[in-house]
């Protein structure tokens, strides 16, 4: 029988001190918890990536529509097959425009071909850290992202660029945490 | 305590010739063999607690058959919300079926999908009669195999936005963070 021994030195005529753990209740509890748990087991992690469509709220008649200005927005159009393009817009009007030469960095994990865009993520850091509206951890607002693709492009590319879209990062207070959050809300263009 | 010769034995003159052979080692190599039980106990703990810290109580989003997700790297944990699957052309809301996507792609332009609509409309619906007085979080997740086009992932992210659900999220695998 398995056991370990506790040997405290007991002598004499005396009840013997020496006594056995059993040990075969213990290791059968592990088995039984490591099948249990290795049955349950989830190995892939799913996750998400976070859209807006943009649906205007209910009216809100106590505020002056009039006197808010409008929001910067970072239009990225990927209907190009050599470039992407950076349009930063305010109500309309163009402010800047900047092309990043499109280069996939395309990897085949198992069944998935995963694409990714670094120099796009890149450029869409620094165009955020020099126009971004919305960078204080106080701020409740983000700044706005809208993708323009064409009818043809896969959903695989489309994610690619959402994910160099959220690597841009800024601190955000929520009540007393302070966080890392995403800088931008996407969405989709229409056309 | 004294000392006592010993006294009389039964079948003392049986020799046990294999009894005596034992005890004074005189035997072969014993086959009864001991097994150290600590190096076991210490594996056995370590795998649990490596399962333990792995382990997910909310279990595993199903994915429909034939989607084949793609990978993402600056993801946000999942939600409690309705899955709207789309896989070749074919929309699924929950596991069950929620219309198709072909007259989309052959007309190559953006369209509701009537049956989807409808569907998460009725949910909505639901979910306000289930819980009253409480804001509708108005989320669905949309679980769209890699290579299905944009033009099919517009029409049912704007249908799912005109159904009640403008917080729409894309269902990724999550993958590491690579260094940039």
């Amino acid at each position: 029988m398995g056991g370990v021994s506790v040997d405290s030195g007991g002598k004499g005529g005396r009840r013997s001190l020496d006594s056995e753990i059993n040990m075969i209740p213990m290791i059968d509890l592990l088995m039984v918890t490591i099948s249990f748990l290795l049955i349950t087991a989830v190995w892939s992690h799913m996750a998400r990536l976070n859209a807006d469509a943009q649906v205007p709220g209910p009216p809100r008649p106590t505020e002056d529509l009039q006197n808010i200005p409008p929001e910067k927005q970072l239009h990225i159009e990927m209907r190009s097959a050599e470039k992407f393009v950076l349009i930063w817009k305010q109500a309309g009007t163009v402010i800047s425009t900047v092309d990043v030469p499109r280069k996939d960095v395309v990897s085949v994990e198992g069944a998935t071909r995963v694409v990714r865009f670094p120099d796009l993520a890149a450029k869409i850091t620094s165009e955020w850290t020099t126009v971004g509206t919305h960078r204080d951890a106080t701020d409740k607002k983000f700044d706005q992202a809208i993708l323009h693709t064409d009818n043809d492009t896969p959903y695989g590319a489309i994610i690619g660029v959402i994910d160099a879209v959220y690597q841009v990062h800024r601190p955000f207070q929520s009540g007393t945490k302070a966080e890392s959050v995403p800088a931008f809300n996407m969405t989709f263009s229409v056309n | 305590m004294t000392i006592h010769t010993p006294g009389r034995r039964l079948m003392h003159d049986i020799p046990l010739k294999f009894v005596t052979k034992h005890v004074v080692g005189g035997g072969g190599r014993s086959v009864n063999a001991g097994l150290s039980l600590t190096s076991m106990i210490d594996f056995l703990v370590v795998t649990v607690v490596f399962l333990l810290m792995t382990f997910s109580a909310s279990g595993e989003t199903p994915v429909s058959k034939g989607v084949n997700l793609p990978k993402a790297e600056n993801t946000l944990d999942m939600i409690d919300a309705p899955i709207v699957a789309v896989s070749g052309s074919q929309v699924m809301v929950d596991g069950a079926p929620g219309g198709n996507t072909r007259a989309i792609e052959d007309a190559k332009r953006m369209q509701r999908i009537d049956d989807l609509f409808n569907i998460l409309k009725s949910k909505r619906e639901l979910w306000k009669t289930t819980h009253p007085g409480k804001d509708f979080p108005a989320v669905v997740v949309l679980q769209v195999d890699q290579d299905v086009t944009a033009i099919v992932v517009k029409s049912v992210f704007q249908t799912a936005a005109f159904a009640g659900y403008p917080n729409v999220s894309f269902m990724v695998n999550s993958i590491p963070k690579a260094q940039h």
